[in-house]
């Protein structure tokens, strides 16, 4: 376990990302204590540039502290991304293994499922989905999970397939092992690496999907994101930078933060593959 | 390359498809709130009896079965429908559209693999070293921006703080350019949206290529390559290289419909005229005869790219035979 | 004349963070003209990465840090880089131990023969096409046209050594470096791929340096041999005499390690049939739904018996079906036709639900130690969980495991230690341990030495006739080596595609084989006249 913190914080990107991300998580725990009166209270002229008194991040086009936004934005981020998250590994997880160890007529469907989303417009699909089901938190979590889940099945599934031909696999079928047991006991442990690894780059990426849902609108219209903080500000792009440019940077740097972390992870848990 | 493999690789897009039309009409379908209820209030009256009209005039009133059976024979014949809003046949109103995004997305996924198999090569050469990281913080860069923001900084950047390129639209409004000058501005009109959209899918091969090629060179038949005594560079390219696009062929098969995807945000922000908005004003207005048709065109195509990205695979790794 | 290739004081330095800082020390040798010198040794002995040294292809982060390899006169660490390319396939050139990884799978043949060629002579490509099939013929390909235009996939393993002989051979190089040639391969193509090359060399008069970790090989093919262990040499000199009177203890050892191909047991002990197999049948189909390849039949009724306290060999090249004979008897697949009674119980058929009280009867022992044991559990968890999954009391379980251990030869503290921190050996010694956890009455080895160097080869081999004896199990015994089955086996049988090709007694089988195929695999095995 040291060991593996050792190699994990080794990474000059690793640890950026750790930083950065404990930090988003701090300020979307505290933004309700720091900014009581909430990110749609009209605090002045609109439109006003960054640095303006009391407007370190300047005002947005209906007069609102961006500052706060900001702040409550990540709240919005840090729960679709993450819960999003959960409920496609639980999904992709659960199909995969049982497709990947049984295959069969079960692997077969799961391998049509997939196919399926493949072929579809996945963000049409969810642009669907959440139009259908009224736009709020909820359906945005629900849709980005449906639409995910598949690629979580598919790695999964691929550990599965080639760990239930290794040889302790097998040995553990020989004592008589329970397929319970075997699924949960032997082979999961083994393929908990990639599973962690792409946890962290899809809870970046329901992040991203969850900020273009938002922007185009389909975002819950009683909460504000950095997704719909952006679709609200897109005309006042041309005589306001920061209306656009901020909620973009926050975007970026959370989700790259996850990404760091996931690469960190892959060569920390991974050492023998670290080039 | 058997015709055999071909004739049932197209069974089994057909059959692809077929599942495509059922699952959309149904999930489509099973959403609250009929369509005639929006159109009639998009139209200003709500009231029951244009409402029933509606629905009888769109067969609505009709048992769900009965509906899909009529939507499936019809789908069967070449009829997508009508569009509730444009009150037009739906393939016409894809096909007027589809040109653009086939145009956008081909010259973005080109610049996407160019670009990403050349810096992905650079960082494969020496791994760990200036060239390599730089690329893979790039490519990390690239993965986390949102792409409708790109594209919005990107108009910022080259419209609006230096105006060397025009940010919305497909030509110039009006200017009614005819010939090699309307080519001209059309691709300078694609320049902006291609390449937010390459840069992400640029990020991905770049990975890929780095990742498969210090893979390659680390199997045996590169120490024989060497052992051979001919050039560096043609290890690198004969043998690495070779061995080493065969995963990137699999995966452009994988993005086809991803930058379907990609281009309703990028056609958004650009004002493309595209598969892309339209699905967006599509699901805005709850056109589901529109709605149903883009799926069906788009996993028409996604499936015949797949069968080409096959082919390619065929040619590019002798162990594979189709059929 | 001086010798072609004089090696001296050669060190060869691994990266930093290695098991040790040199993995050639010190290393002194002579390569003669016209000879063919062995560089004997177990794996890690660093054998390998001195003729990488030889050829300029040392891996990144290796390097040679001390002495000299003169070539010819020239001493080939002081070469440049680019000289160095040029005399490699030129005048040096290698070959390696797995054939179908040494050629590039997406260039057919006759590309990669010409680029060889092509690389050190200004010809045309049909100039160095038509070298090329010369080349193949001579090294006894037949339809030589159909060759060059075919991929690596599409050849058998003897077929790609042979191209990759080919290969190195085509500029007539003073050297060959033939790294492990024949370790990948078939044993009756081993035995064809070693003949070509002694009388290539003997043809051509060149040198040849062959790496090898069977004494068996180098009693049949050296002129000289060097013996190394831990990155040094510890014994060198002219074939017979250190063959005959070794000086060196690990030497010894190791000679005395090899199995001899002569049957140590008696006949089996008059016992009790424990497992009657009978009309066992297995076949695989291949591709999908739509796929028209015919199945493969890879058992074809297969019958067998197998007594308490006696050893079975089946032995077979790969394909012939033993490993899958072997997981049809232990339900790892299911047959699709045939019996297989355990004790009275047909098990062919039985549902998993009634067979998983009866598996605690019927262990087994897996090749490769590597993959055989989770490497996310403790080997104090690995070996409960048999006796666990079938309702034994963790605690009592643990008390035994510990005995267990000490049984196999490992002491209870490897209890809380994870797989990865023991050697091949005990690893083998640990996947026997928990097979034997459940006190079974058969337990089948599939190939449980072939991934181990000779000496430790000799230790488990010992400890599974020793472990048969105190238990009195029967065991079925897959491996590919006859000299291994020999050291063993009571009885053996011999299996070629799917079917019985022959079986009895194993001293019978040995003196007097009767079918040609059991008769050319005695004949396969190296050194079976010298040692």
């Amino acid at each position: 376990m040291r060991n593996f913190a050792r190699r994990f914080f080794s990474r000059p990107t690793a640890l950026f990302g750790f930083v950065v991300f404990v930090a988003v998580v701090v300020i979307a725990l505290a933004a309700p204590l720091a900014f009581a009166a909430g990110p749609f209270t009209i605090v002045g002229m609109p439109l006003l540039p960054p640095g303006s008194p009391g407007l370190p991040a300047g005002s947005d086009v209906l007069g609102r502290n961006m500052m706060v936004g900001l702040a409550f934005g990540a709240r919005i981020s840090l729960l679709v991304g993450v819960t999003s998250t959960l409920g496609a590994i639980g999904l992709g997880v659960l199909f995969g293994a049982v497709a990947g160890y049984y295959g069969g007529v079960v692997d077969d469907v799961l391998m049509r499922v997939t196919e399926f989303f493949q072929i579809i417009p996945t963000f049409v699909l969810l642009m669907v989905l959440v139009a259908f089901l009224e736009p709020s938190l909820a359906s945005a979590v629900i849709g980005i999970a449906l639409i995910s889940w598949p690629q979580v099945a598919r790695v999964v599934r691929g550990e599965f397939l080639s760990l239930r031909e290794r040889e302790f696999v097998q040995a553990a079928r020989v004592l008589g092992l329970s397929d319970a047991s075997i699924i949960f006991g032997q082979i999961l442990p083994n393929a908990l690496t990639p599973i962690v690894v792409i946890s962290s780059m899809m809870v970046g990426n329901a992040i991203l999907t969850e900020s273009a849902l938002s922007f185009l609108g389909l975002g819950d219209p009683n909460l504000l994101s950095w997704g719909s903080m952006i679709g609200g500000s897109r005309s006042a792009m041309w005589v306001a930078w920061w209306t656009t440019v901020f909620p973009g940077l926050c975007i970026m740097v959370t989700v790259l933060s996850l990404n760091f972390i996931g690469d960190g992870l892959n060569d920390a848990l991974n050492p023998r593959r670290r080039r | 390359m058997k015709p055999r493999y071909i004739a049932l690789r197209l069974v089994k897009t057909v059959l692809t498809v077929v599942a495509v039309v059922v699952v959309s009409f149904f999930l489509i379908r099973m959403a609250p709130g009929d369509a005639a209820t929006v159109m009639a209030g998009q139209s200003g009256y709500a009231d029951e009896a244009f409402v029933k009209s509606l629905r009888a005039e769109y067969g609505l009133d009709q048992p769900l079965p009965v509906q899909f059976w009529k939507y499936a024979v019809a789908v069967a014949h070449g009829d997508l429908g009508t569009s509730y809003v444009r009150r037009q046949p739906v393939l016409g109103v894809i096909l007027e559209r589809l040109p653009n995004t086939l145009l956008l997305d081909g010259f973005a996924l080109v610049v996407a693999i160019a670009g990403g198999v050349w810096l992905g090569g650079l960082a494969a050469r020496r791994p760990g070293s200036a060239n390599d990281n730089a690329v893979s913080v790039l490519a990390m860069l690239f993965y986390a921006v949102p792409q409708f923001w790109l594209g919005m900084m990107m108009v910022l950047l080259f419209a609006v703080s230096m105006p060397v390129l025009p940010p919305f639209g497909i030509e110039t409004m009006g200017a009614d350019y005819t010939g090699l000058a309307r080519l001209g501005d059309v691709a300078e009109h694609m320049i902006l949206p291609g390449v937010t959209l390459a840069l992400y899918y640029m990020a991905s091969y770049a990975r890929l290529t780095r990742a498969a090629m210090i893979e390659v060179s680390d199997q045996d038949f590169v120490k024989t390559a060497r052992a051979k005594g001919i050039s560096e560079r043609q290890v690198s390219r004969h043998h690495i290289l070779r061995n080493a696009l065969i995963p990137l062929v699999t995966y452009a098969g994988l993005q086809a419909s991803l930058l379907v995807g990609g281009s309703v945000l990028i056609e958004n922000v650009f004002s493309w005229p595209g598969v892309g908005t339209l699905a967006y004003d599509a699901v805005q207005a709850r056109d589901n005869p529109l709605l149903l048709g883009i799926f069906i065109v788009t996993a028409i195509l996604v499936s015949l790219f797949n069968l080409l990205t096959d082919i390619a695979y065929s040619i590019v790794d002798p162990r594979v035979e189709l059929g | 004349m001086p010798p072609l290739v004089s090696i001296r004081n050669l060190n060869v330095a691994l990266p930093p963070g290695a098991d040790r800082p040199l993995a050639a020390e010190d290393v002194s040798l002579e390569i003669g003209r016209n000879q063919i010198v062995c560089i004997v040794g177990e794996s890690g002995s660093g054998k390998s990465l001195t003729a990488h040294a030889v050829m300029g292809l040392l891996p990144r982060g290796v390097s040679a840090t001390g002495g000299s390899i003169a070539f010819d006169g020239v001493d080939l660490l002081k070469e440049p880089a680019e000289a160095m390319r040029r005399r490699r396939g030129r005048d040096i050139a290698m070959i390696f131990q797995d054939p179908m990884a040494a050629l590039n799978p997406v260039v057919a043949i006759g590309g990669q023969v010409t680029e060889q060629i092509r690389a050190h002579r200004a010809i045309s490509e049909s100039q160095a096409l038509k070298q090329a099939g010369e080349m193949l013929g001579q090294m006894g390909l037949k339809d030589v046209g159909g060759l060059l235009r075919a991929y690596p996939h599409q050849l058998s393993g003897g077929q790609r050594q042979r191209v990759m002989i080919a290969m190195a051979l085509s500029l007539s190089p003073k050297l060959l470096i033939a790294d492990e040639p024949t370790t990948a391969l078939d044993v009756t193509t081993q035995a064809q791929i070693l003949t070509l090359i002694k009388r290539i060399q003997a043809e051509r008069e060149m040198s040849v340096l062959l790496i090898t970790h069977d004494f068996g090989v180098v009693a049949d093919m050296a002129d000289a041999v060097a013996v190394m262990r831990h990155g040094r040499v510890v014994e060198s000199g002219v074939t017979q005499t250190v063959l005959g009177s070794p000086a060196h203890s690990y030497t010894r050892a190791l000679i005395a390690a090899v199995p001899k191909g002569k049957s140590g047991l008696g006949p089996p002990p008059e016992s009790v049939v424990i497992v009657k197999v009978d009309g066992l049948t297995k076949r695989f189909r291949r591709g999908g739904l739509f796929s028209r390849a015919p199945a493969i039949t890879a058992l074809d009724d297969i019958a067998l018996t197998l007594s308490r306290g006696e050893t079975l060999g089946i032995v077979g090249e790969s394909g012939s079906g033993k490993s899958t004979l072997a997981r049809c008897v232990i339900r790892l697949l299911d047959p699709d036709a045939g019996q297989v009674w355990l004790d009275g119980a047909d098990i062919a058929h039985m549902k998993e639900k009634h067979l998983r009280p009866l598996r605690r009867r019927i262990q087994m022992v897996f090749q490769d130690p590597f993959s055989s044991l989770n490497p996310r559990q403790t080997v104090g968890d690995i070996i409960i969980a048999g006796p666990r999954a079938h309702g034994e009391d963790a605690r009592e379980a643990r008390a035994r495991a510990a005995d267990m251990l000490g049984l196999v030869g490992l002491g209870s503290e490897t209890m809380n230690r994870f797989p990865h921190e023991f050697s091949g050996g005990q690893r083998q010694r640990i996947g026997l341990a928990r097979a034997l956890m459940l006190k079974p009455d058969v337990l089948i080895a599939d190939e449980p030495v072939s991934a181990l160097d000779v000496t430790v080869q000799a230790q488990v081999l010992k400890l599974l006739d020793d472990v048969r004896r105190q238990m009195n199990l029967a065991m079925l015994f897959i491996t590919h080596d006859m000299r291994v089955a020999a050291e063993i086996c009571h009885r053996v049988m011999v299996m070629r595609h799917g079917r019985v090709v022959e079986s009895g007694p194993t001293s019978e089988i040995f003196a007097r084989p009767t079918s040609d195929y059991t008769k050319a695999l005695l004949a396969t095995i190296p050194g079976r006249q010298a040692l």
